[in-house]
C-alpha cells in the first residue's frame, strides 16, 4: 500500500481465535456495524496459538499495527489458552514500547461472540490510533 | 593461596576420593590479567588447578545442558556423568532453571556453593586506567585492587568502583539450596535493583528507540551472548531454523533487532542476570538494559525471581486467574 | 427399525440430548416449535457463577447440532401424537409454514435487509425491531428467516412481495402450507423447558405500568452486548444510565395469590450474576437485591454471591417489596420496603428489575398432554424421586425445567441422562449406518500447488460492495492460481459441482473459497472437496462478506482491495497446507466406575444396559455408599426396596464385574484405552472409560456439644432414630432444636451442602408426624428448599414448624445448664435472645468431598475445585465431563446433591461415556500438534500448558509426545516451546508466517 502521507492508510493485521473473536467479527458484519477497512486477519484456533514472534515478525513485515483479540477470561474454548498466552502478551507489550515501539501499535483487547459492536469499536480506536502515529518506521524490513 | 581456595580444593578432593562424582567444573587461572577461566576437573590428581577468586566470573551452568544431553549418536549409551560444579549464587540459579527444564539430572549433579564476594569486571578496571595500557595485578588489599601497569605505575582502584555491575546488583550471592557450602562471608545482597531501568522507562519513546538502535547497531551477530547463556540450550536455536526461517540471514538492521528481541524474550522468567551475554559481547552491547527489564516486569507481573525453587513453574507455563491485564486494550 | 429418537424442544436440554444420542449412533428428530433451536440459553448474557459468555459457549453446539449427521432438526414445528410403544413409536408432528423454502434458502438475509415491516423483535423480548421476515437471531440454527404471517404486507393487503423479489434463489413461498409429518422412532425424550412469570399479573410492583420496571430476561437482554441497546445499561424511560438500581426476588415464585407455589431455582444466582455484570458496566451504580432467602446452593455460588457483595458493592437486602410509585416527572421510582426486622423504608432507585420465576409453558403442558405423559398439579412433569429422567409413559424420557425450574448445568445433566435412558431403551437395535463414500484421494506429493480461487457473490450481499469480478481478475493472476472464478451463491447445490468441475477438468489440488464464515461453511466445502478426492485440509476460507462487504458498505473501493487482500492471504496459506489425516483409535468398549454407591451403580446399570461390560469398584464390603442412611426421600418415597433392588440387579447383571473391598492402585493410558491396577486383585484391566462415583462423606461436627452430649445428634442419626426401633424415645420429647450450615458456609468450608434445608424439613416433618405435640425449632441461615422442595418448607410451616434466621457473625450459643441443653439464639424479627431448652438438638451437619479424590485426581490428572470435589470440564455445558477425555464424575464426587440430582447425574455420565463406547475407533482432530523431535530439548513446557494432557515427555529419550487423541488443537503448546519443536498442523508457523509475509 502506497505509504505517502496524504493518502496513506494503514494496514492493521488481527490475529482473531476462532471461537470468540471471530465470532465476534462475523457478528459485528451480521449487524451490519461499518468500521474502517483497515483490517487483515489471521484466524487462529484459539489466543493461545500466538507465538509473541508472530507480532514481532508482523511488525518486520511493515504493518502499521497489530491486534490480537481472544476469548475474555474464562470463555476461551480451550479453558485456559487465553490465560497462558495473557502472559506473554503482557511481558511484550511492554517489552516492545520498553524498546521504543509506540505502544498504540501492539494492541490486545478480549471480544466475546455476542460483542459485535465492542469488536467494531475497538477496530475503529485501534485504526485511530494507528493513523494519529503515522505509517510504521520501526523495526521495519528494509526495501519494504 | 586463600583460606577458601584451600577448603574447596580439600573438599572436590574428597568428592573424587569417595568417588562421588565424575567431573567437576570450576575455574582455572587464565592467561590475562584479572581473568579466571573455566576448566573441567577429571580426578583428584587435577584438583590443584582450581583457583577461587575475584576473577570467576564465567557462568558455568552453560555446560551442563551439553553434558547431560543425550548421546544419540553413540550405539553403545554411556551412563550419564556425575557432575560437581561450582557455583556463585548465579551460577546456583541457572542450575536450578535447569533442572526446572530436565535438562540437568538432578541425581547426578552437586553444587558447591562458594560465598561469593563479587567478581570484578575487566572492562571497569581497564576504563579507570584510562587506557594506561596492559597491566598486571597483585591482589586485593583492603578493599581495593592494586595494579601496576606498563609504565610500571601502581595503582590502587576502589574494590566498589570495579566489581561487575551483575554483582553490585546481585540479590543472591549465596548459592541457596547449593548441595555443599563453601563456608565464608558472602557480599550482602542487594535489593535496590532497576534504577537504571527505571530511568530509561522515563525517557520519550523516541530517546529509547534511538538507544537501542544505537546498542543494537553494534551487534555483528557472532552469537557469542548465545553462547555464554546457560540457558541457551536449544538443539537448534530459532536463529538458525528453516521452515520457516524467523529471520532473515543478512545483517539488516532489523533482523538483528529480532534476533535479540527474540532471544531476550525467551529469557523472559529465566534470566538470572548473571551478565554472561553481558561480558561476552566483544561489541559491548549493553545487553543488561534489556534483560533486565523483563527480569523486572516479570517480578512485578507475575511475583516470580527466577532459578529459586525447582519446584515452582517458570511463569509462562502457567497463569494466574487473576493475572493484571492492565494492557488490555478497552474500546 | 434402526435406532432412532426423538427429542422434542431445542433449548439447551433438548440440544444436548440431541447430540449426545447422536454421538452413540442413534438416528435423533429435533423438533423445535420456534424457527431456531437455541431456547432461553440464547438470550442469556452471561452465566453464574462463572460469568462465562452464554452466546459464546452456546454457539458451537448450535453448530454442531445443526450439522450433526445423525440429527435432524425439525423447526416451527410441533407434536401433534404418539402412538405405539417403547421401541415402535408412530410421532405425528405439525411443521407450521415459514413462507420460506428452507431447501433452497442460503440464509443470505437480503430479504430481512428489504422488507418493509417492522415488528417488535421477539429475541430482544421487544425492546428493539426486526423486520416482519427475519433470522431470528445471528447465530440461529437454521439461519433461515421465518416470515411472520400476521404482520405480512402481503398477506394483509395482497401487494407486496419485496422479499420475493429479491430473493435470488427464490426462496420465498407465500403459498406455503402445514404439513405433518409421520415419523417413527424407538423413544422420545421431552425436553420442551418452561416459560416466565407474567410480570403483569403482580401489577403492584407496576410493570408495564412504569416505563423502568423490567423483567429479569428483559435486563439479560439490556445486559448483552449484543441486545437491544448494545450492551449499554440504560433505563428505557430516557436512555440514562441508571444509578440506583433494585432487583427484587421470587416475584411469581414461593407465593401462591398471583404466583407459583415453587421457587424457581435460578433468581438468586441471576440477581447475583446481573449485580456484577451491571457493576462492571456501570462502576458506580449502586444495586439493592431485596431477597427472602439466597439460595446459592450450588457449586461456587456461595463465593459468587460473596464477589457480588464484596467486590462489587451489591447490597443484599432481605425484605419486601410493598409498594413501588413512579415519579411522573422523571420516572424514578420511589419504592417502599419492609425488611425482616420489620422496619419500613422508603428509597429511590432509578431502575427496577423484577426476578421472574419459571413456571411450566403452555406449550409444554400441550406437549405433554398430546404425549399422555402425567403433570403434577402445577403442570411440570411428573418425576419419582428415584427415576427422575423418566415420565409416566414408557419409553418417553424428560429433561431440563419441564418437569421443574433448574439450571442450565441441571438441565445439561438430565439431558444426557434422558439420552442415556432412551439410548439404553433401544439396546438391542442396530445403528444406522452413516457412511459417506469418497473416492480415492489425489496424491499430491512431489506435484506444484494448482489453486483454485471461487469468489463468491453472495447474490448482492458481496457484489454490491465488493468489485467481485476485480478480485477474480486479481487473483487469477497470482502465483499457484490455475483457476479463478465467481460463484452467485458458492454454497449452493449447483456450485458444488462447479467447483467439482473446476477440479478435475483444471487438476487443481488446493482450493480456497471467498465468500461468507468458516465457523459455519467450512465443513460443507471441505466435503466438497473430499467428494472430488481432494485432502478436505487443502482448503482456506477467506470471510469477505462478515469481514469485508458488509461492514464497509460506504466504502467499496476500499472493501475491494480488503477482499483481494484477504483472498491473497489465502492463497497464500493454502499453498502451505499439508493434507492431514484424522489419527484413529481403538476403543475397548468397557468401562471403570470408581465407586458403589446410588451414583455409581446407577451409571454401571445404564451402560451394562447398553451392552457395555462395567468394573465396578468399591471400597467397603457393601455397596449403597451414603444411601444406606437415607430411609425415605423428601416426598416420602421408601428406599430400602430401591436399594435393594438396585443391588440384587447389580450384583446378577452379567455384564458388571464387582470388585469388593477393592481400591486403585494405579491408572494409565487415556481415552479408549486406560489401564487400571486394581487390589485385591492386583490384576490390570483395560477400559475406555471412566467414571469416578466416589461418593462424600457426612461431616463429622467439632461443634455444638457433638460428641459431648447424648442429646446432640446429626441429621443422619435423627434419620436412623425415626426410622428405627428408638422411634418410642422421640414421641417422648418436648423441645427439638435443629441447626442449619453445620460445617457448611463457614471459613473452612464455604460452599453450601445443598441438601441439608430439605433433610431437616423432612425430618421435622416426620417428627411432627410422629407426635405433634414437641415444639420443632430450626435455626437457619437461609432456607434453601429451592425448585419444587419449597412446598415441603411451606408445608412444615404450617405444621408449626419454627424457623429462626441467625447470622453466620452470631451463631446459636449451645450449652448445658440447669435445665439441661440450653440454645440461645437472636432472633433479628423479634430482636430479642431466645433461651430454648431442647431435649434433643440435631445439627443438620454438611457433605463434605471423599479425602481420597486427591490421590484418584492425581492418578486421572484430572482437577479438584478449592473445595476438594472434582472439577468438571465446564460448570456449565459439561457438567459430568473433564477436560481430559474419557473420565466423568458424578454423584456426590463432584458435589452436595440429592437423590434425584446424583441418579440424574450417574445416568449423564453413563450417557456421555457411552457416547464414547458406542464407537469402534474415536477419530482425532486433524488439525493437531505434533513434535519435530530434532529440535526438542525436552524442557517440559507444552506438557504443562497442555490442559488436555496431550502431551507427555519421555523420560528415557527426553522428547515430548503428543497423543494425538486427546489433542484439541488449541497450539498452547507450539506458542509456548521456545523452539519451535511443535507446531499446529493447519496453522503451522510456516503458514503463518508465509501468510504475515503476504499482508
Ligand atoms: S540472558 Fe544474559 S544475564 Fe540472563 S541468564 Fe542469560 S547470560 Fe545471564
Ligand atoms: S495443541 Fe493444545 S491440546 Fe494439542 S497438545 Fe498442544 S496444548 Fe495440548
Ligand atoms: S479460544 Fe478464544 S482465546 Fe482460546
Amino acid at each position: 500500500m502506497n505509504k505517502t502521507v496524504d493518502n496513506w492508510e494503514p494496514k492493521i493485521v488481527a490475529f482473531l481465535c476462532n471461537w470468540c473473536s471471530y465470532a465476534g467479527a462475523d457478528l459485528a458484519g451480521v449487524s451490519r456495524l461499518q468500521y474502517p477497512p483497515n483490517l487483515r486477519v489471521i484466524r487462529v484456533p484459539c489466543s493461545g496459538r500466538i507465538n509473541p514472534l508472530y507480532i514481532v515478525k508482523a511488525l518486520q513485515q511493515g504493518v502499521d499495527g497489530v491486534l490480537v483479540s481472544g476469548c475474555h477470561p474464562g470463555d476461551c474454548h480451550y479453558i485456559s489458552g487465553n490465560l497462558v498466552a495473557r502472559r506473554k502478551f503482557a511481558l511484550l507489550k511492554n517489552f516492545l514500547a520498553y524498546l521504543g515501539i509506540e505502544p498504540e501499535r501492539v494492541q490486545f483487547s478480549w471480544v466475546s461472540a455476542s460483542e459485535g459492536s465492542r469488536f467494531a469499536a475497538l477496530i475503529e480506536k485501534v485504526v485511530d490510533e494507528v493513523k494519529e502515529l503515522g505509517p510504521a518506521k520501526k523495526l521495519v524490513k528494509k526495501g519494504l | 593461596m586463600n583460606n577458601i581456595e584451600i577448603k574447596l580444593k580439600d573438599l572436590v578432593k574428597d568428592l573424587f576420593a569417595g568417588e562421588k562424582i565424575d567431573v567437576l567444573i570450576g575455574y582455572e587461572n587464565g592467561s590475562l590479567p584479572l581473568r579466571s577461566r573455566p576448566c573441567f576437573v577429571h580426578s583428584a590428581g587435577e584438583v590443584d588447578r582450581l583457583v577461587w577468586n575475584s576473577y570467576c566470573t564465567n557462568n558455568l551452568a552453560v555446560y551442563l545442558p551439553r553434558i547431560f544431553q543425550r548421546q544419540e549418536h553413540k550405539k553403545e549409551e554411556t551412563p550419564p556423568p556425575r557432575v560437581g560444579i561450582i557455583a556463585k549464587g548465579c551460577d546456583a540459579r541457572s542450575v536450578v532453571g535447569l533442572l526446572k527444564e530436565n535438562q540437568v539430572i538432578k541425581e547426578n549433579i552437586i553444587v558447591i556453593g562458594m560465598p561469593c564476594s563479587g567478581m570484578i569486571d575487566p572492562a571497569k578496571v581497564e576504563a579507570a586506567l584510562d587506557g594506561a595500557g596492559p597491566y598486571s595485578c597483585q591482589g586485593e588489599v583492603d578493599g581495593s585492587l592494586e595494579v601496576t601497569t606498563s609504565s610500571g605505575e601502581k595503582k590502587r582502584l576502589k574494590r566498589e568502583e570495579v566489581t561487575a555491575e551483575a554483582c553490585l546488583e546481585c540479590s543472591h550471592p549465596l548459592a541457596e539450596g547449593a548441595d555443599l557450602q563453601i563456608e565464608g562471608e558472602p557480599k550482602e545482597a542487594c535489593d535496590e535493583r532497576y534504577e537504571k531501568i527505571r530511568e530509561f522507562e522515563a525517557k520519550s519513546t523516541e530517546e529509547r528507540w534511538q538507544s537501542f538502535v544505537k546498542e543494537i547497531s553494534k551487534c555483528i551477530r557472532c552469537y557469542a551472548c548465545r553462547q555464554a547463556c546457560p540457558n541457551c540450550y536449544c538443539k537448534i536455536c530459532f536463529v538458525d531454523q528453516t521452515k520457516p526461517r524467523w529471520i532473515g540471514a543478512s545483517d539488516e538492521l532489523s533482523n538483528v533487532m529480532i534476533y535479540h528481541i527474540g532471544r531476550i524474550f525467551h529469557q523472559a522468567g529465566r534470566c538470572v542476570e548473571c551478565d554472561a551475554c553481558v561480558h561476552a559481547c566483544p561489541m559491548d552491547i549493553d545487553l543488561r538494559l534489556f534483560t533486565q527489564k523483563l527480569v523486572k516486569d516479570v517480578k512485578e507481573l507475575f511475583d516470580y525471581v527466577p532459578g529459586l525453587s525447582v519446584e515452582e513453574l517458570p511463569p509462562l507455563w502457567t497463569f494466574k486467574q487473576d493475572d493484571s491485564q492492565s494492557f488490555i486494550t478497552e474500546p | 427399525m434402526h435406532k432412532k429418537a426423538m427429542v422434542i424442544g431445542g433449548g439447551i436440554a433438548g440440544i444436548q440430548a440431541a447430540l449426545d444420542l447422536g454421538e452413540m449412533g442413534v438416528e435423533t428428530y429435533l423438533v423445535e416449535k420456534g424457527p431456531s433451536v437455541g431456547g432461553r440459553m440464547a438470550q442469556l448474557d452471561k452465566t453464574f457463577p462463572t460469568n462465562d459468555c452464554a452466546m459464546c459457549i452456546l454457539s458451537p453446539k448450535l453448530v454442531e447440532v445443526g450439522s450433526h449427521p445423525y440429527v435432524t432438526i425439525v423447526s416451527n414445528a410441533e407434536v401433534l401424537s404418539l402412538e405405539g410403544s417403547p421401541c415402535n413409536f408412530r410421532v405425528k408432528v405439525l411443521k407450521k409454514p415459514r413462507y420460506v423454502d428452507e431447501d433452497k434458502c442460503t440464509g443470505c438475509g437480503i430479504c430481512m435487509s428489504k422488507c418493509p415491516i417492522k415488528i417488535p423483535d421477539p429475541y430482544n423480548k421487544g425492546l428493539s425491531q426486526t423486520k416482519c421476515i427475519r433470522i431470528p437471531f445471528p447465530q440461529a440454527v437454521p439461519a433461515i428467516p421465518i416470515m411472520d404471517k400476521e404482520t405480512c404486507r402481503y398477506h394483509l393487503t395482497g401487494k407486496c412481495r419485496v422479499c420475493e423479489k429479491f430473493c435470488e434463489v427464490k426462496a420465498i413461498d407465500f403459498e406455503q402450507k402445514e404439513q405433518v409429518l409421520e415419523l417413527e422412532v424407538g423413544s422420545v425424550i421431552l425436553a420442551c423447558g418452561s416459560q416466565e412469570f407474567n410480570a403483569s399479573l403482580k401489577n403492584e410492583y407496576g410493570y408495564k405500568l412504569f416505563p423502568n420496571v423490567v423483567t429479569s430476561i428483559e435486563f439479560e437482554r439490556i445486559l448483552s452486548a449484543s441486545g437491544p441497546t448494545s450492551g449499554h445499561v440504560v433505563r428505557p424511560s430516557d436512555g440514562k444510565e441508571p444509578k440506583r438500581i433494585a432487583i427484587l426476588q421470587c416475584v411469581g415464585s414461593r407465593e401462591t395469590q398471583a404466583g407459583n407455589e415453587h421457587c424457581s431455582a435460578i433468581c438468586c444466582m441471576q440477581a447475583a450474576k446481573d449485580a456484577i455484570i451491571t457493576q462492571e458496566h456501570l462502576p458506580e451504580v449502586q444495586t439493592a437485591i431485596f431477597y427472602m432467602d439466597v439460595r446459592a446452593y450450588g457449586k461456587g455460588f456461595d463465593r459468587f454471591v460473596d464477589m457480588a457483595k464484596e467486590q462489587h458493592k451489591t447490597r443484599f437486602i432481605c425484605g419486601r417489596i410493598a409498594s413501588v410509585e413512579s415519579n411522573p416527572h422523571t420516572d424514578t421510582l420511589l419504592i417502599q420496603y419492609i425488611t425482616q426486622e420489620g422496619i419500613i423504608n422508603r428509597e429511590e432507585f432509578d431502575l427496577l428489575v423484577l426476578s421472574v420465576g419459571l413456571e411450566p409453558s403452555e406449550s409444554s403442558m400441550d406437549a405433554a398432554r398430546r404425549l399422555v405423559v402425567f403433570m403434577d398439579t402445577r403442570g411440570f412433569l411428573e418425576t419419582n424421586t428415584f427415576r427422575p429422567v423418566n415420565t409416566t409413559r414408557p419409553g418417553v424420557f424428560s429433561c431440563g425445567s419441564i418437569s421443574g425450574p433448574k439450571d442450565i448445568p441441571e438441565s445439561v445433566m438430565e439431558a444426557s441422562g434422558a439420552a442415556s435412558a432412551a439410548a439404553a431403551l433401544l439396546g438391542e437395535l442396530q445403528s444406522k449406518e452413516i457412511r459417506f463414500e469418497y473416492p480415492q484421494e489425489l496424491d499430491i506429493r512431489g506435484i506444484p500447488p494448482r489453486v483454485g480461487v471461487f469468489i463468491c457473490r453472495c447474490g448482492i450481499n458481496i457484489a454490491s460492495t465488493v468489485d467481485v469480478p476485480q478480485v477474480v481478475e486479481y487473483v487469477s493472476r497470482l502465483p499457484g492460481v490455475k483457476h479463478a472464478q465467481e460463484l452467485l451463491f458458492a454454497c449452493a447445490q449447483d456450485s458444488q459441482k462447479i467447483i467439482k468441475a473446476a477440479i478435475e477438468e483444471k487438476g487443481l489440488n488446493r482450493i480456497v473459497v471467498s465468500a461468507c464464515t468458516p465457523r459455519t461453511h467450512e465443513p460443507m466445502f471441505q466435503k466438497t472437496l473430499k467428494e472430488s478426492g481432494v485432502n478436505p485440509y487443502l482448503f482456506e476460507f477467506a470471510n469477505i462478506r462478515e469481514q469485508c462487504s458488509w461492514v464497509h458498505q460506504k466504502e467499496p473501493e476500499k472493501a475491494t482491495e480488503k477482499a483481494k487482500d484477504l483472498t491473497r492471504n489465502s492463497i497464500v496459506k493454502v499453498v502451505f497446507a499439508e493434507p492431514l489425516y484424522k489419527e484413529t483409535l481403538d476403543v475397548k468398549k468397557e468401562a471403570l466406575i470408581i465407586g458403589g454407591g446410588l451414583a455409581g451403580m446407577t451409571a454401571a446399570l445404564d451402560l451394562a444396559e447398553q451392552n457395555f461390560q462395567v468394573h465396578l469398584v468399591e471400597k467397603e464390603k457393601e455397596l449403597g455408599g451414603n444411601l444406606r442412611h437415607v430411609h425415605t426421600t423428601l416426598k416420602g418415597e421408601e428406599s430400602a426396596p430401591i436399594l435393594k433392588a438396585l443391588d440384587e440387579e447389580v450384583n446378577k447383571n452379567p455384564r458388571i464385574k464387582l470388585y469388593m473391598n477393592a481400591r486403585i492402585r494405579e491408572i494409565s493410558g487415556y481415552i479408549g484405552n486406560f489401564k487400571t491396577v486394581l487390589d485385591p486383585p492386583l490384576s490390570e484391566i483395560e477400559h475406555g472409560v471412566v467414571i469416578i462415583a466416589s461418593g462424600g462423606e457426612e461431616y463429622q461436627p467439632k461443634e455444638y456439644l457433638y460428641g459431648e452430649d447424648d442429646r446432640v445428634v446429626t441429621q443422619r442419626e435423627l434419620e436412623d432414630m425415626l426410622n428405627g426401633s428408638d422411634k418410642s424415645k422421640l414421641s417422648s420429647l418436648a423441645t427439638v432444636v435443629m441447626i442449619q450450615c453445620v460445617g457448611s458456609r463457614d471459613d473452612e468450608r464455604t460452599y453450601c451442602s445443598r441438601v441439608c434445608c430439605s433433610n431437616a424439613i423432612k425430618n421435622a416433618i416426620k417428627l411432627k408426624e410422629l407426635n405433634p405435640r414437641p415444639a420443632v425449632y430450626v435455626l437457619f441461615r437461609d432456607i434453601r428448599t429451592y425448585g419444587l422442595k419449597e412446598s415441603f418448607y411451606r408445608s412444615a410451616r404450617e405444621k408449626g414448624i419454627i424457623f429462626i434466621r441467625y447470622d453466620k457473625e452470631e451463631k446459636p450459643d449451645v450449652h448445658k445448664n440447669s435445665n439441661g441443653l440450653a440454645v440461645d439464639v437472636r432472633d433479628k424479627i423479634l430482636n430479642k435472645t431466645l433461651a430454648i431448652n431442647p431435649d434433643l438438638l440435631v445439627l443438620s451437619a454438611g457433605i463434605i468431598p471423599n479425602p481420597e479424590n486427591k490421590l484418584l485426581s492425581q492418578f486421572l490428572k484430572v482437577p479438584l475445585d478449592p473445595d476438594g470435589f472434582f472439577l468438571e470440564a465446564h460448570v456449565k455445558l459439561r457438567p459430568v465431563d473433564f477436560a481430559t477425555d474419557g473420565v466423568f464424575v458424578c454423584g456426590l464426587a463432584h458435589y452436595p446433591k440429592d437423590i434425584g440430582e446424583t441418579i440424574a447425574q450417574a445416568r449423564a455420565a453413563a450417557g456421555r461415556a457411552a457416547t464414547v463406547l458406542s464407537k469402534d475407533t474415536i477419530e482425532a482432530e486433524g488439525k493437531v500438534s505434533y513434535i519435530r523431535e530434532e529440535r526438542c530439548n525436552g524442557c517440559g513446557a507444552c506438557v504443562e500448558v497442555c490442559v488436555y494432557n496431550a502431551i507427555e515427555l519421555d523420560t528415557e529419550k527426553r522428547i515430548a509426545t503428543i497423543n494425538e487423541a486427546l489433542c484439541k488443537g488449541c497450539g498452547a503448546c507450539a506458542a509456548t516451546c521456545l523452539a519451535s519443536a511443535i507446531d499446529l498442523k493447519g496453522f503451522r508457523n510456516e503458514q503463518i508466517l508465509e501468510a504475515l509475509e503476504a499482508i
